[in-house]
């Protein structure tokens, strides 16, 4: 019985940091249609950008785990947030009247080039490197279970963060001329939505939510690593499809969909959990011929 | 310009492009490889100017450039028949050069975006290695065989694939690709991540492990692999432009600009994304098969996302819907950074940079298609 | 007028004969050799293979500031990728290369297996410096290929007798699903279960992943008294440390792939406190030549540390260069040369190349991780019982 919750709980976590990403992909293609294929690669540099903010912070004589703590989240979000922007204005504004392909094969290339960029020039950067654990470790044994404060906090940051974007985006005017902007740009715009302003908008809070994200993967493991943004990324955008793309609780669905497929693959075949990934992705596919537009899929018409 | 004059220009070109090779793989320092570089840019943009153009889209369009061209890599292969090194360098071309053909009909003409070439060319592999054990079947069928399964395996995709479009379609293949390879490493009956050995390949009594002797001419057995990739890329071409400019390639044309309007039309949509998705993987595979055969030696770890982002990045640079751009972008893709090694470590982030370059400033990639002209008589 | 002209003409000539002489002895340079070095420089394996390729470059800068040596030696390092399209790639380029006279060759088995063909078809000799996978000599016959560190086999009999001297009865093992991982959990499984011990789970997993917590959970479930861990350092971090979140108390036990110091700077002094790990070769800081080994390579100001397999390819390029001064930079006599070897001396231990090229080492170094640093089991507070291991 506490195997089967201590399952749960490693599922809930991991669908979690899933989530949160394939929620981001759902803002760009809700917004731009656009697949930014970059954003496991943004969740990377953000997470590097932290522990470039931890070690400023700790050289310069800071000791307290909150201090660092908040000082590592501003430096990764704040930092993640211009270069979305950045590659708003850059890459995928330019690109807008060509065909969609190109730009999901524009921002692949970006993350390549973003995953290199670490890897050759970070100090260090090709091996994984150590994350500091911020969080308070203090955990209880409730039978064969084991309840950690730390995992509790960041899954009720996370939680609390796809809960704020959803407010956000229902709540204030600028999550309203986003939406504006994902229904019907051309009238938006002739409603005076400065359509840029909302691009980058978007694409700022997106990248800040992915280095948020990115911060709290390194927090859960401990660890961050050039190439931890490529698989996180297949694996968010493969959520956010299954889920339905554009749609936010689709893509919450997603997550936790994916992460319980590759627990169940784990824990299922004992002596071949190896074949997790391969049981999670066949799954997908799978899914992807009976549901093409996904689960909660969006009723798309196309003028002709 | 008369077909004559097509002709002689692209003769011309094939010429000098070969001479550029064989120039480009026997230089040995930094400098002279800079030098060629240098050059080599510096015509590319003479090329674009008011007196050239013309001439150079002449023999860029020209149907005689492929042939001519493979002739001019024969002439290559044995003028440095005792160069074993430069002689593989140019097998892989070659073959990776037919896999990126499969790709190029799936994407330049049909539209259908594959994330997971490297996987087909592994499937084509594998299935040298399986059924090239013990000699038993002859060397020209396992090659064909590697094609097939490409093909039969990639057919498991097509309901997923047909059922989408443009984005899901691309996750459903880099779903596969990460599948096929992470089930190859875990199961052993291939393997496992050892992987295989192959045994040496004989096409019709011809031993292609044995070093070359024809008459006079004597040289490594790399020779003869050149000679086979040659022979299979141009199978390819033929393959590939014959489609092209036949009513399946209009109608490829047709689904790729506007599967709705395609589809009002009467074409049936399906049927044609099913052709070129099959006869697409099926090329693939078929260079995966040779490759095996020419490197010796599969294992899974050959063939990663990032192998098929490579196999994307060559038709992207190469011109979407011109399939004599592929083996251009192919060669540079793969020999430029082993002549400049200090690039090595850079490579993936430069071929990042240069992918992003060319979709940005020049879409159409290196040589760009030309819109397909009906006149009469007339070449297209 | 003749006399003139063959006077000024001798005396121009002796002139030049006396600038000659004067000049020559200094002229005269050292011939260049090139040998290669050939390992995994970018992916995942880059910092063993790095370490690999400056242990070489050490053995070289240092041959060539000895004055005695006949030649001056190049290293001229090939990067493979550990994948077998590469390797193959970059041992042709090696191998048909006149003149590059030999090779220190590669850490991926995978990618020593495919490249044999290549170095015998064109008579290169090698040493391999750091592939752990039996059958890259004993699979054939070819006279040009060598090792001069142990195969896998030798590594886990050790280790199987070691932890069931020390009492420990069931183990649940995780490994990587490469061929090191794999033969490694092979190979323990057939030395332990004679002796003994219970395998209570068996666990593959990808190379690259992040989260254990599934296949932990299992294991914890399976109360082993041990996790055994065949693969690489970066796993190795992760499953520590998320052993540690899960409250799972076994002792870790690990091979040759996470003896390096990434392991306990990744994981933290505290979490890597009693792990132990078995390596071949006699323990390289002990050895006199070690300890020069370990000098001259912190004086050299590498990026990249050593890493388990450095000294092994330092003493492969040694062995090497030795060899090219006894017979001279040709290909056939080298090879004819390193099938003599025998108990020759190095930074290792004494090498013995068998009649398929293996050398028989007979060490077996265990480490365990003490206040921070990887310490040679005898000379721990473990082995004196000042401290316990974990699980029992």
């Amino acid at each position: 019985m506490g195997l089967l919750a201590q399952y749960v709980i490693n599922g809930a976590m991991l669908g979690m940091m899933y989530a949160l990403v394939a929620v981001g992909f759902s803002l760009f293609f809700g917004v731009l249609d656009v697949i930014q294929f970059a954003h496991g690669d943004v969740l990377m540099v953000g997470a590097f950008a932290g522990l470039a903010a931890h070690a400023l912070l700790a050289h310069l004589g800071v000791t307290s785990p909150a201090l660092l703590l908040l000082g590592v989240l501003a430096a990764a979000a704040l930092s993640m947030a211009i270069l979305g922007a950045l590659i708003a204005r850059a890459v995928v504004l330019p690109l807008k009247s060509v065909p969609p392909i190109n730009v999901l094969l524009m921002t692949l290339m970006l993350g390549t080039a973003l995953r290199e960029a670490i890897r050759l020039f970070y100090p260090g950067g090709s091996q994984p490197q150590r994350f500091p654990s911020l969080l308070p470790g203090t955990a209880t044994a409730v039978g064969a279970l084991t309840l950690r404060l730390d995992n509790a906090i960041l899954f009720a940051t996370g939680a609390l963060l796809i809960v704020g974007t959803h407010l956000f985006i229902t709540g204030t005017r600028l999550g309203l001329a986003i939406r504006a902007v994902a229904q019907d740009e051309e009238t938006a715009r002739c409603m005076g939505i400065d359509f840029t302003k909302v691009v980058l908008a978007t694409f700022a809070l997106g990248s800040a939510l992915a280095a948020v994200a990115g911060v709290m993967n390194g927090l859960y493991y401990n660890e961050v690593g050039f190439g931890m943004g490529l698989l996180l990324g297949v694996i968010g955008f493969s959520a956010a499809v299954v889920g339905g793309l554009g749609n936010l609780y689709g893509a919450i669905l997603g997550g936790f969909l994916f992460a319980a497929l590759q627990t169940i693959g784990a824990a299922a075949l004992p002596f071949a959990s190896a074949y997790k990934d391969v049981f999670a992705f066949g799954v997908v596919i799978v899914l992807m011929a009976f549901r093409p537009t996904g689960l909660i899929g969006e009723k798309a018409s196309e003028r002709v | 310009m008369s077909g004559f004059s097509r002709i002689a220009a692209a003769l011309v070109a094939s010429v000098l492009l070969s001479a550029y090779l064989l120039l480009f793989l026997r230089a040995e320092s930094t400098y002279t490889v800079a030098l060629l570089l240098a050059c080599g840019v510096a015509v590319a943009l003479a090329l674009r100017a008011k007196p050239l153009a013309p001439l150079a889209r002449a023999a860029g369009s020209s149907r005689a450039l492929p042939p001519f061209g493979l002739l001019g890599v024969v002439a290559l292969a044995l003028l440095l028949r005792d160069d074993a090194f430069s002689l593989f360098l140019v097998a892989r071309v070659l073959v990776i050069a037919l896999a990126c053909l499969g790709l190029h009909l799936q994407f330049g003409s049909a539209g259908v975006v594959n994330f997971a070439g490297a996987a087909f060319f592994g499937i084509g592999g594998y299935t040298a290695a399986v059924l090239g054990r013990g000699g038993a079947i002859p060397g020209a069928l396992v090659l064909l065989a590697g094609g097939v399964a490409a093909a039969v395996i990639g057919s498991v995709l097509i309901l997923p694939v047909l059922r989408t479009r443009g984005h899901y379609a691309a996750l459903v293949t880099v779903a596969f690709g990460i599948l096929f390879r992470t089930f190859l490493e875990v199961n052993d009956t291939l393997g496992g991540p050892q992987g295989l050995k192959l045994a040496g390949l004989e096409i019709f009594g011809l031993r292609l492990g044995d070093d070359l002797a024809l008459g006079p001419l004597e040289g490594s057995f790399l020779v003869k692999y050149v000679l086979a990739a040659v022979v299979l890329l141009a199978l390819g071409f033929a393959l590939v432009l014959r489609i092209e400019r036949s009513f399946v390639g209009l109608a490829l044309d047709a689904v790729r600009l506007d599967e709705t309007a395609a589809a009002a039309f009467g074409l049936d949509v399906a049927r044609w994304k099913i052709l070129a998705f099959t006869v697409g993987n099926f090329l693939t595979g078929l260079a995966g098969a040779l490759s095996a055969y020419l490197v010796g030696f599969i294992a899974p770890n050959n063939f990663t996302f990032s192998e098929s982002l490579i196999f994307v990045s060559i038709i992207l640079l190469g011109g979407i819907g011109n399939a004599a751009g592929v083996p251009l972008a192919a060669a540079i893709v793969l020999l430029l950074p082993e002549k400049l090694q200090l690039l090595q470590e850079y490579r993936y982030l430069l071929y990042a940079l240069l992918v992003m370059a060319v979709l940005l400033f020049r879409p159409g990639g290196l040589l760009p298609r030309r819109l397909r002209r009906w006149e009469a008589g007339g070449a297209a | 007028m003749h006399r003139r002209c063959s006077a000024a003409a001798a005396s121009a000539a002796a002139a030049t004969a006396a600038v000659l002489a004067f000049v020559s002895p200094a002229a005269v340079a050292k011939d260049t050799v090139k040998i290669a070095f050939v390992g995994p420089l970018t992916g995942g394996n880059s910092a063993i293979g790095l370490g690999g390729r400056n242990s070489a470059d050490l053995a070289v800068r240092l041959r060539n500031a000895d004055p005695k040596s006949k030649y001056q030696f190049e290293l001229v390092a090939l990067d493979d990728e550990c994948k077998p399209d590469a390797g193959v790639q970059v041992a042709t380029k090696a191998a048909a290369d006149k003149s590059i006279v030999a090779g220190v060759t590669h850490y991926c088995s995978v990618v020593a297996m495919a490249t044999v063909d290549t170095y015998h078809r064109f008579g290169l000799p090698t040493v391999v410096w750091g592939a752990v996978l039996p059958d890259i000599t004993y699979a054939h016959d070819y006279r040009e290929i060598h090792r001069v560190n142990g195969t896998m086999i030798n590594q886990n009999e050790t280790a199987a007798k070691f932890m069931a001297a020390q009492g420990y009865k069931t183990w649940s093992i995780i490994h990587d699903t490469t061929d090191y991982g794999k033969g490694h959990d092979k190979y323990f499984t057939q030395s332990i279960t004679p002796l003994g011990g219970k395998i209570a789970g068996d666990f593959g997993v990808t190379a690259d992943q992040q989260d254990f917590n599934a296949e932990l959970t299992q294991i914890k479930g399976q109360h082993p008294q041990v996790i055994y861990f065949g693969g690489l350092t970066p796993l190795a971090v992760r499953i520590r440390a998320q052993m540690e979140k899960l409250g799972i108390n076994a002792q870790l036990q690990g091979t040759s792939g996470m003896l390096s110091e990434d392991f306990i700077k990744g994981a933290g002094p505290e979490l890597a406190e009693g792990v132990l790990a078995f390596r071949e070769g006699a323990p390289v800081e002990k050895l006199p030549g070690g300890k020069f080994f370990m000098e001259k390579y912190a004086a050299q100001n590498y990026p990249n540390p050593p890493e388990a397999y450095g000294p092994f390819a330092f003493v492969a390029a040694t062995l090497l260069m030795d060899t090219i001064e006894k017979v001279g930079p040709d290909r056939r006599k080298i090879i004819g040369e390193l099938a003599k070897v025998k108990d020759r001396d190095s930074i290792t231990g004494p090498i013995t190349f068998d009649s398929h090229g293996q050398n028989t080492v007979a060490a077996i170094t265990k480490y365990v991780v003490q206040d921070g640093k990887w310490v040679v089991w005898e000379d721990s507070e473990y082995a004196s019982g000042k401290r316990k291991l974990k699980g029992k």
